[in-house]
């Protein structure tokens, strides 16, 4: 948005928690959510891939839930309880699907993967025993071009064993 | 002697004859016989064909040296995704 | 599962290690081109043509200039004009067009500025007066008689015909006497079959940073299959040295095709070099969608002879691809790609037809899915009124060794009966059709190519080492690398680094196409590594005090006789002493690219209220030569064949009558997504090419071939409805039910 006399952008002061982190930038009312993370946080994790909530690339956890950070204006954000793929795992040990998509070879570009893991990890933190149905469902609103989903999808039902085995 | 196999396109330049002999030590020499016979062929064969000799397709097969006894077959460029 | 014939016992190569750059993608690290801004960078954004059609009579780009945050505009005048005939001419057209647009999409000028938003309403202010000329949609519209020309630019390829054509190419292939072959034959089936546009649906749109400094030299980071071709192409569309342009490759977020070609690093380039600063375009999803890519639509007229006991005896087809606004290769390469039967007698004709339309781009095995749904349908039927197994009548008239192509060349050593015998033999094939579904069978066929690689192999200090190519990855390729290195050094695959450098930084490499960097990028690296091992070998006879000829190399040491065996890293501690730093470079250009077939099976079951097709069980099986790292030739044929099943069932292009495409977004182009599909089983059949020194064969393509015929042939089973017309969607399916 700008005002027409000088065209300065008017910006507002958003504060909210990034990974664990408060934190606080400035954003236009018409700023996605995406945008804001990426150019004025630099966490470039989160992809646009369609900008119209259809791919999924973008998805992160706003309060525990998974959003389209492209459909969520970031002054919308305010106050709010943010994960990106970046706060996935803690410290340097990676989480139980980050590194069974690796091993599982569940990535082949790469570009889909952070949308895809923060989709999971909702799914099984929800659910720590879904069919392989319930993840394919879960996993719908996130579009892979290269894998056909098999890998992916087997990687999820392997971190859900591996998660139930160590929270067991 | 060398054999120059040629798609149906290019046999509109040799009254239908599919398969010529041509001395020539390289494709190109094979190329530039067959445009001293038929003119016109050579500019096809030069920039829009490829050449598969013994099993193997080249895109820029002029200076890739035959045998006397070698099936040269002229073929579309490829391409691929 | 895999179908291996006897081979050397490998140490890496058929492994499975986590790929090198796979902790950056799953931690939100790896960095593609539009997560790359520089310091003072502008947005740069296109005006698109939103005609289908037209002569630009002006251009006033006077008050977009005017517009706050503005710092360059550009048009068509801003580019020289190549002249006919030269290679590159389309390419330029295409990203910016010179007084007629081509397409609704066509990019006409392009705006540089501070933010995004201020571009956009600088473009918007852009004046433009068109005259509007006659859009031509479909094939039958633009080979009508008399019908308008799509571009005045285009001459039929080869033809020797000066004059403006909507054609874009006509390949006839023959031999043999088709007529008396049908005229003896037991059974002729002749049908007709048609396909959408679609599109390679990358999930990353297209985006670079360029960045033009005062001396004219020109950085950029862009997403492509090929960054060398990214560099040719800029310089010849902007008049330019090559040597004024340095290309670094981002990571790619998928390009099946779609990234052979560039769309928007001259643009950047001259709006760079205009402003005086870094500029960085991003495509959205509408101007991928609408802009870039697709696949051609096409139309198939084939007609299969055969005799009582299933031999096919004669084909005779007619093939038409529509390719777009300006010409292309597509109607060459789709003649070419019946070659998976031995059919006596053959005569084909396949055209390229010009649309108004994005110019069509390669996707997986350019213009083989569209021919091959057409052939496999006709065989399915012909086996089905026969009253014979669809594999054992492909497995009846398979190619094998020595039997010709459509275009005369014999094959080479190849696996088509080897894969048939795969899914004969598969626990799929083998069990019951489920109630209710029924089961389909296709095979597909792809050529492989080879062309120029370069790969420099440096070893460290330590004993580590580096393989440094120059082919993007789109697939997990740097993880091959490592393992091939692996192999010929004898060391941990994880003690050697895959990089993929930029143009200035290792030898010139062509693009990530035609399934070939594991083919022949991993040719180069093997000769690298082989040459390292013989310069090892020198260094450590001079160490042990012995002859060279007296040292072999086994499992990553140096033996002689007498002697404890020496480790690489104990040579490499010692380059210094020896002759200095241990690196080899080797470039080729591959020959031998080996073909690879693929058979695939499917169960469906089609919902008779909806006209849903459901894929239930889906099985392929296709020859790796050998495979490199399994997972990932694994990820190939999976990505493929639900590429082709989206072909088969969803997706395709809308137009409406003005050439505006109608369903430009991933809510209306539906590709398939994990609720549409069943896992993908993989049989993984090795019949090694005898030119890679590890047999490798492309696997990149062939598994998009397949699909359509598979899912149609089952459709066909369970409904009786020939469908010849893709996507399979539920109204169509709907529409054929209510017809039947």
């Amino acid at each position: 948005m700008s005002d027409s006399t000088t065209n300065r952008r008017v910006r507002t002061h958003v504060t909210c928690t990034v990974n664990g982190d408060e934190v606080d930038f400035l954003a236009s009312d018409d700023t996605s959510l995406l945008d804001a993370l990426r150019d004025e946080l630099g966490l470039t994790g989160a992809k646009e891939g369609c900008g119209t909530g259809d791919c999924g690339a973008c998805t992160v956890l706003v309060d525990g839930r998974i959003n389209c950070s492209c459909l969520i204006f970031a002054p919308e954000a305010e106050g709010s309880d943010i994960v990106t793929v970046e706060g996935i795992a803690e410290g340097d040990q990676l989480h139980a699907l980050q590194q069974t998509f690796l091993e599982g070879a569940a990535l082949q570009c790469g570009i889909c993967t952070p949308g895809f893991l923060v989709s999971a990890k909702a799914l099984l933190d929800q659910n720590p025993d879904p069919t392989e149905t319930e993840i394919r469902y879960a996993l719908a609103g996130n579009l892979c071009r290269c894998t056909g989903y098999d890998k992916i999808v087997r990687s999820v039902q392997e971190a859900a064993v591996q998660l139930r085995g160590a929270s067991r | 002697m060398p054999r120059a196999h040629l798609m149906s396109d290019h046999r509109r330049f040799t009254d239908g004859e599919a398969v010529i002999e041509v001395e020539g030590l390289t494709v190109g020499a094979v190329i530039a016989e067959l445009e001293r016979r038929y003119p016109g062929l050579g500019e096809i064969l030069t920039n829009g064909s490829s050449a598969g000799v013994d099993g193997v397709i080249h895109a820029e097969p002029e200076y890739l040296v035959i045998g006397p006894d070698t099936d040269v077959y002229f073929v579309a460029p490829l391409a691929g995704g | 599962m895999t179908v291996t014939e006897d081979r050397p016992a490998y140490k890496w190569v058929g492994t499975r290690p986590i790929r090198h750059d796979g902790y950056d993608k799953v931690v939100g690290k790896a960095r593609f081109a539009a997560d790359l801004n520089l310091p003072g960078q502008l947005h740069g954004v296109f005006l698109r043509s939103p005609h289908g059609h037209a002569r630009i009579v002006s251009i006033d780009t006077s008050a977009a200039e005017a517009m706050p945050g503005v710092k360059a505009v550009v048009t068509g005048d801003d580019f020289p004009e190549l002249a006919a005939g030269d290679p590159e001419r389309d390419t330029a057209i295409n990203l910016m067009a010179r007084g007629v647009v081509l397409y609704v999409g066509h990019a006409l000028a392009a705006v540089a500025a501070s933010t995004r938003a201020e571009a956009l309403a600088a473009a918007a202010a852009i004046e433009v007066e068109y005259d509007l000329l006659p859009v031509i949609l479909s094939l039958d519209e633009s080979i009508a008689d008399g019908a308008p020309l799509v571009n005045e630019d285009n001459r039929t390829a080869f033809s020797g015909s000066d004059e403006p054509s909507n054609l874009a190419s006509v390949t006839p292939l023959e031999r043999g006497d088709v007529d008396a072959a049908f005229e003896a034959a037991d059974l002729v089936i002749e049908r007709e079959f048609e396909t959408s546009w679609v599109h390679q649906g990358y999930i990353e749109p297209h985006a670079c940073v360029v960045d033009v400094g005062a001396d004219g030299k020109a950085d950029i980071w862009a997403s492509s299959q090929g960054h060398f071709r990214v560099r040719s192409q800029t310089a010849a569309v902007l008049g330019w040295d090559t040597a004024r342009i340095k290309v670094t490759p981002a990571e790619i977020g998928g390009g099946f095709g779609g990234k052979t070609t560039i769309y928007l690093e001259p643009v950047a380039a001259r709006l760079s070099e205009k402003s005086g600063r870094p500029v960085k375009i991003v495509m959205t999803r509408d101007e991928v969608l609408r802009a870039t890519g697709p696949a051609p639509g096409s139309k198939a007229r084939i007609r299969i002879g055969a005799t009582s006991d299933g031999e096919l005896t004669a084909i005779e087809g007619w093939i038409g691809y529509v390719v777009g606004c300006v010409n292309n290769m597509a109607g060459f390469i789709g003649a070419m790609s019946v070659a998976s039967y031995k059919f006596p007698n053959l005569k084909l004709e396949a055209v390229g037809v010009l649309t108004n339309t994005p110019a069509s781009a390669a996707y997986r095995a350019p213009s083989a899915p569209q021919a091959a749904f057409a052939i496999e349908s006709v065989i399915d039927e012909i086996a089905q009124t026969l009253g014979l197994d669809p594999i054992d009548v492909r497995l009846k008239n398979a190619v094998v060794e020595g039997d010709p192509t459509a275009m005369g060349m014999p094959h080479p050593r190849i696996g088509f009966v080897e894969c048939l015998e795969a899914i004969r033999d598969s626990d799929h094939y083998g069990s019951p059709v489920p109630e209710g579904a029924a089961r389909g069978i296709g095979t597909g066929f792809w050529f492989n190519i080879g062309e120029q690689s370069s790969a420099t192999v440096n070893l460290n200090e330590d004993g580590t080492a580096t393989v440094i190519t120059g082919s993007p990855d789109i697939g997990g390729s740097r993880a091959s690398m490592a393992l091939m290195a692996a192999e010929e050094l004898g060391i941990d695959v994880h003690r050697i680094t895959p990089v993929v450098a930029d143009t200035e930084s290792v030898g010139f490499t062509d693009v990530t196409e035609g399934s070939r960097a594991t083919f022949a990028t991993g040719m180069a690296v093997v000769n690298a590594c082989r040459e390292l091992v013989d310069e090892l070998k020198a260094r450590a006879a001079t160490i042990m005090g012995v002859d060279s000829e007296a040292v072999d190399w086994i499992d990553g040491a140096a033996v002689a006789e007498e002697h404890d065996p020496l480790p690489l890293d104990a040579i490499t501690a010692k380059a210094k002493g020896t002759g200095g730093p241990l690196t080899v470079t080797a470039s080729l250009n591959a020959g031998g690219a080996g073909p690879s077939f693929a058979v695939h099976c499917c169960d469906v079951a089609v919902d008779e209220e909806t006209g849903q097709v459901t894929v239930l069980r889906y099985t392929t099986a296709q020859d790796a030569g050998t495979a490199i790292h399994p997972s990932y030739v694994e990820g190939q044929m999976q990505g493929g064949t639900v590429q082709g099943i989206g072909w088969a069932l969803n997706e395709e292009y809308v137009y409406g009558e003005d050439g505006t495409m109608l369903n430009a977004s991933f809510l209306d182009y539906r590709v398939p997504v994990a609720s549409d599909l069943p896992m993908i089983e993989t049989i993984i059949v090795e019949v090694p090419n005898p030119a890679h020194p590890y047999g490798v064969r492309g696997v990149g393509e062939t598994g998009i071939v397949p699909p359509m015929s598979t899912i149609a042939n089952a459709v066909n089973r369970a409904t009786g409805l020939r469908i010849s017309a893709l996507p399979m969607s539920p109204p169509a399916i709907l529409a054929a039910l209510n017809e039947r």
